[in-house]
């Protein structure tokens, strides 16, 4: 009877966990929409209009959104170009030209890269890159689009190295003896092989990667300069995360202000379940795939 | 010829490439350690900041701690529920709806940025709850971000052990609730131990979801639950923004990188002990 009581106790326990998990989500996710009902019903398409500029102090306030909402696209996708670019010919250098077990060595290491906190990415992409730009010239402060997209594209590297290199790894196993044995040169295999039948594998996590991306804040805010402006490659920008960490501390409750910020969180959102979804999809389907 | 050329210069592209990645990778933690090193001394990790402004002087002491009881903390929080969400997906997803409505809720929550359990945290908690600032919001904060980290390697571990136990147990008649606690968890118990430990470090080191929610520039060593407290990005983060001293920002991020390395590195010494011994 005793042990039954315990079994019982033990599943209510793990159910229990299991709903508050759910409703955690859902909670997250009303309370979101809730808070930015406000902005949607009274502002509507004023905040996504070009002309409208942000200006959410002053006497006639302006609420527009599209300067963060690029900034935050723009940056994520030089970051996804940048970590792409090194990922995968990273991925292909550990796991085609090396050894298998220094590969090993270097990805976990790699790995490592992945526990950094945000704000560390920040203070170094502040100290090295934003001084660099800035001693190279022509910019002021060195704070800029470019800088968040090189900062952002470190922090996404271990990720897109690592998703690349199982690809790379279960491609080799695929077609790699038989290419060559036909007598194909070990570059002509890499080139004509593995590259396109990875393509899809790269295309998945670049997803994920982007979407990873659209919602980093830390890393991002202390090196873009936070200028609520259209962003230009070596100007300054805004990102929504950016934004909302900036200003959610000096706004008081119930104004027009904060649920204008849950409403471009909102957007964030959406676009980062579209983006994040697709790529899981892809994923998955990939997976089957190679099973 | 021309296939020769092209042959070189893709080893080269690809040699360069993985070479960059490697050394900025490398770079990230030399920069930090070879700035930070000049900084570090007990007194440094055992005093409390000082100076005008704060933390230009003195130490980081009660960061530290205060970002190990956060970690603690949300731990906790976030580790239990986080378990019980992957035992109930691996071992109960007899209700299909349920099970979809748990899968999704995972797969939502770690697709949320940071900084949104930031502003949630702080809305709900501090403004509709009025708990005001303390450790105890940002604990929740910080918890509910590491859920669906913990769950989604949680429920990886279930899924590769469950096999072995489950059918010869349960073909000797034991309940399954039985084989979970004495089977189950405890033959996971490190590797749980150890995602939860992870989950720790990347809790401990977002400033985003604490930001508002709980971190100061200056308290005590928290003694309740709703007592405001000091963390070590957090203090990172206001040194650099604010322009305080470059030298302090270089000995806090020296300290609390090397923290969490450290944890790293214990959880994957743990884990290949624990595969070493299992291939014997």
């Amino acid at each position: 009877m005793r042990k039954k009581f315990a079994d019982i106790f033990f599943k209510g326990v793990i159910i229990t966990a299991a709903v508050s998990v759910s409703a955690l989500l859902v909670l997250m996710l009303i309370h979101i929409i809730r808070e930015s009902i406000p902005a949607f019903s009274t502002l509507g398409a004023e905040m996504f209009q070009a002309d409208t500029k942000w200006q959410p102090v002053s006497g006639t306030p302006q609420f527009g959104l599209l300067p963060a909402i690029t900034g935050t696209l723009y940056v994520s996708a030089i970051a996804v170009i940048l970590a792409l670019i090194f990922g995968v010919g990273g991925a292909l250098f550990l796991n085609y030209y090396l050894p298998d077990n220094i590969a090993k060595i270097f990805l976990s290491f790699i790995e490592l890269v992945a526990g950094i906190p945000s704000v560390i990415f920040g203070f170094i992409g502040l100290t090295v890159v934003v001084k660099g730009f800035a001693k190279i010239g022509k910019m002021a402060a060195g704070q800029c689009v470019l800088a968040a997209g090189i900062v952002l594209g470190v922090m996404l590297l271990p990720y897109v190295i690592a998703t690349c290199s199982e690809s790379v790894q279960n491609a080799r196993k695929t077609y790699e003896l038989s290419a060559l044995a036909l007598g194909l040169s070990k570059e002509a295999v890499l080139l004509k092989t593995i590259l396109p039948s990875i393509r899809r594998g790269i295309i998945a996590a670049a997803m994920m990667a982007f979407g990873r991306g659209l919602g980093e804040t830390m890393a991002v805010m202390m090196v873009i300069g936070n200028s609520p402006i259209f962003p230009k490659f070596f100007g300054r920008g805004q990102t929504i995360p950016a934004l909302t960490a900036l200003e959610m501390g000096s706004i008081e409750y119930g104004s027009m202000h904060l649920s204008v910020l849950y409403a471009a969180n909102a957007v964030l959102l959406i676009l980062l379940f579209v983006v994040l979804g697709c790529g899981h999809m892809l994923r998955r389907r990939l997976d089957k795939d190679e099973t | 010829m021309r296939h020769r050329v092209g042959k070189y210069l893709t080893r080269l592209a690809c040699f360069l490439l993985g070479v960059s990645a490697i050394g900025i990778a490398l770079f990230l933690f030399v920069y930090v350690f070879w700035k930070g090193r000049g900084v570090i001394s007990l007194s440094f990790l055992l005093d409390s900041p000082s100076g005008v402004p704060v933390g230009t002087d003195g130490g980081i002491f009660p960061a530290l701690i205060g970002s190990i009881f956060l970690g603690g903390l949300s731990a906790l929080m976030g580790g239990l529920l986080g378990i019980g969400a992957a035992l109930y997906l691996a071992f109960y997803s007899d209700r299909k709806w349920l099970s979809v409505l748990v899968n999704t809720a995972i797969l939502g929550l770690s697709g949320i940025p940071s900084i949104l359990f930031g502003l949630v945290g702080y809305t709900l908690l501090i403004y509709k709850l009025g708990i005001g600032r303390s450790l105890l919001c940002a604990s929740i904060s910080v918890a509910a971000m590491i859920v669906p980290f913990v769950s989604i390697r949680a429920k990886k571990i279930f899924e590769e052990k469950r096999r072995g136990y489950m059918e010869e147990s349960l073909g000797l008649g034991l309940s399954k609730e039985y084989t979970l606690r004495k089977l189950i968890l405890p033959h996971c118990a490190s590797e749980l131990l150890g995602t939860v430990a992870l989950g720790m470090a990347y809790g401990m080191g977002a400033v985003a979801p604490i930001l508002y929610t709980g971190a100061v520039m200056q308290a005590d060593i928290p003694r309740k639950l709703t007592d405001p407290f000091m963390s070590l990005p957090y203090h990172l983060y206001m040194l650099v923004n604010n322009g305080f001293s470059l030298e302090y920002a270089f000995g806090t991020a020296f300290v609390l990188m090397a923290f969490l390395l450290l944890v790293q590195l214990l959880c994957k010494g743990v884990t290949s002990l624990q595969e070493r011994k299992e291939s014997r």
